[in-house]
């Protein structure tokens, strides 16, 4: 029995509990898009980021990421490792000297001959890579370009502080824009890539590194090259793809995590809303149900029919909260951009799963009234007066 | 005028109240043949409201047998109660009962629906009931725009929307006027003299003086049950 125009007709006759309910989960769904928009953004950005370094190992100081710096000779030594097939170092500063480096972007110091191993499939929207004899010539991400508003040939101040006994030493230099790579959802939408060279010199580090990057030959083992580099190089420590993504997984289970809660969260005060509306109007219907079943309803048509309005709801909510919060996303990511930075990312597997949640939160709210609705007497239609 | 479309046998139905036992209907039994319209009388607890909903489906006898049209309606299983009211049985009730939401023509169309009869069917069978009781141009108004003669017209059309044996008809005149309660019996005589059987429960003796068979009932059982002559 097609009785779709009376499911449409009871959800809009009762405008204001419709729209309360509709509100209810619509913000919900909100608070999915949301934070599933942040989770999205962080799943692409770490997968983007593990495709990129997916035939790199990571080569740091023994004392970790933060604990200090390599030396150019481990280079060599790095390369001559049986089974490395380059091996290249790598500065890595904060761009903001203020900053604790855990945000904004990175001044990264790279061999322009590197580049191409480094930078993979990632394209430049306008201008070219950097080029040997490259002096004070930099290559940014999208994400500083925008930050900054660079194009190509314009200038970008970079500050590098030298601390002296008790006093610090700041020097300024204007570094030239050749290059600008496209948006990739990853690491290097925060970089300024300048030469390997000239950032050692302005940054007076002249014989340190940050990483080295080693990139095994065709068909080593980079789980066993890795301990390899760390019996063969001194005081290293490295990081495999593997144990990249492990670490990078574990991160991102976290952010899943929070994710999951908000939408729990927002499953049980959309559901307990729509479930209250389907209950008022289950029993302000008593009368119209135990009638419907006097005239001959059988209980499935009577459940169709609630649980088709608050399935109709769910449906409305949904759409609704993944418009409003695609439209949050939207601005939000222009307004992060002009500060360097974005958190979100809408994707089609998100807004599936919202409008897939709404509707099965709209439904399976509806259950207990559409159950209660359906099993009423006849007798009560009588006595309803 | 001879068939018995409906049959009931020793019906009885006993409710506690508390620990005491009510005996709501104390083996009832009486035939009513096809297009008969008769009315159900009698003081207020006398069992016929009681009786009606046991004919209508809605309540289950203690003990004792309904037939329609031979079919022993009582042992039927809960999931053919629906299928039997829809076929079998058509309620006319007191309050009207029209869905507030649904327009006269569409308060007509549900009760079809639920029959699972086709769209086109069910648009031309009901403007058919809605013209035949004078609302040709009431169909499109909601109950709220309807008068009280005009809500239970369009209840009997209703009833009589997939055409069941016999038409329950629960004090149908019960919150109407006069005027409005005359042309009602006069339809519900016309709909009978057309064919329908009509059983109606009613206080008011206007009423059962214009059908053609009164049963009293008093204390749960039949007290008297006279032929009218018109």
């Amino acid at each position: 029995m097609n009785n779709f125009d009376l499911i449409l007709r009871n959800v809009t006759q009762r405008k204001v509990r419709t729209g309360l309910t509709v509100f209810g989960i619509a913000l919900g769904i909100f608070a999915i898009m949301v934070m599933g928009g942040m989770s999205e953004y962080f799943n692409r950005h770490a997968d983007r980021g593990l495709d990129l370094m997916s035939d790199k190992i990571y080569i740091v100081s023994e004392s970790g990421f933060f604990g200090g710096s390599l030396e150019d000779s481990m280079v060599s030594k790095a390369r001559h490792i049986p089974g490395v097939f380059d091996a290249y170092g790598l500065l890595y500063l904060p761009y903001d000297m203020e900053s604790l480096g855990m945000f904004g972007a990175f001044v990264v110091g790279l061999a322009p001959d590197k580049q191409e191993l480094t930078l993979k499939e990632i394209k430049l929207t306008q201008g070219r890579l950097l080029a040997r004899g490259d002096s004070y010539r930099a290559v940014v991400g999208s994400n500083v370009a925008r930050q900054y508003g660079l194009d190509v040939g314009d200038e970008l101040e970079i500050k590098s502080k030298k601390v002296q006994r008790t006093s610090t030493i700041t020097t300024a230099r204007n570094f030239t824009i050749v290059g600008a790579m496209e948006f990739t959802s990853s690491d290097f939408d925060y970089m300024i890539i300048i030469p390997l060279d000239i950032a050692k010199k302005f940054y007076d580090m002249e014989d340190k590194l940050t990483y080295i990057w080693a990139i095994p030959e065709e068909g080593v083992d980079s789980e066993d090259l890795s301990r390899r580099i760390e019996l063969g190089v001194e005081n290293v420590k490295t990081i495999s793809p593997q144990e990249l993504r492990k670490q990078s997984e574990q991160m991102l289970m976290v952010m899943n995590l929070i994710t999951i809660s908000a939408a729990v969260l927002a499953a049980i005060i959309g559901g307990l809303s729509v479930m209250n509306t389907m209950l008022m109007s289950v029993s302000e219907r008593t009368r119209e149900f135990g009638l419907m079943k006097a005239m001959g309803a059988e209980v499935r048509d009577i459940l169709l029919l609630t649980m088709g309005e608050s399935a109709l709801m769910g449906i409305l909510g949904g759409i609704i909260g993944i418009a409003g919060g695609s439209i949050f996303i939207y601005f939000m990511n222009e307004y992060l951009a002009t500060m360097g930075t974005v958190l979100f990312a809408v994707t089609y597997r998100l807004m599936a799963i919202s409008l897939l949640f709404a509707i099965f939160l709209g439904t399976m709210s509806g259950i207990f009234p559409a159950y209660r609705a359906a099993k009423m007497r006849p007798m009560e239609a009588m006595k309803y007066g | 005028m001879d068939e018995p479309v409906l049959r009931v046998r020793n019906l009885t139905k006993t409710y506690m109240q508390g620990k005491i036992p009510v005996h709501a209907l104390n083996d009832v039994s009486f035939d009513v043949e096809k297009g008969e319209f008769l009315s159900i009388v009698g003081p207020s607890g006398s069992g016929k409201s009681t009786l009606l909903s046991m004919i209508g489906l809605l309540d289950k006898p203690t003990s004792g047998s309904v037939f329609i049209d031979d079919k022993e309606i009582t042992k039927a299983k809960e999931s053919e109660v629906p299928k039997l009211r829809r076929e079998k049985i058509g309620f006319v009730f007191q309050h009207f009962n029209l869905i507030p939401t649904l327009t006269a023509f569409e308060n007509v169309d549900i009760a079809m629906r639920f029959a699972r009869i086709p769209k086109n069917e069910r648009k031309k069978r009901a403007v058919e009931l809605l013209t035949h009781m004078g609302l040709a141009d009431r169909m499109k108004h909601k109950p709220s725009e309807l008068s009280g003669g005009e809500q239970q017209r369009t209840a009997i059309a209703r009833a009589l929307s997939n055409h069941p044996a016999i038409i329950l008809a629960d004090e149908p005149t019960g919150e109407v006027d006069t005027k409005t309660r005359d042309m009602i019996v006069n339809l519900l005589k016309k709909l009978s003299e057309e064919g329908h059987t009509i059983l109606v429960v009613t206080h008011d003796t206007a009423v059962a003086q214009q059908t053609g068979r009164i049963v009293t009932m008093r204390d749960g059982k039949i007290e008297s049950d006279k032929k009218v002559m018109s």
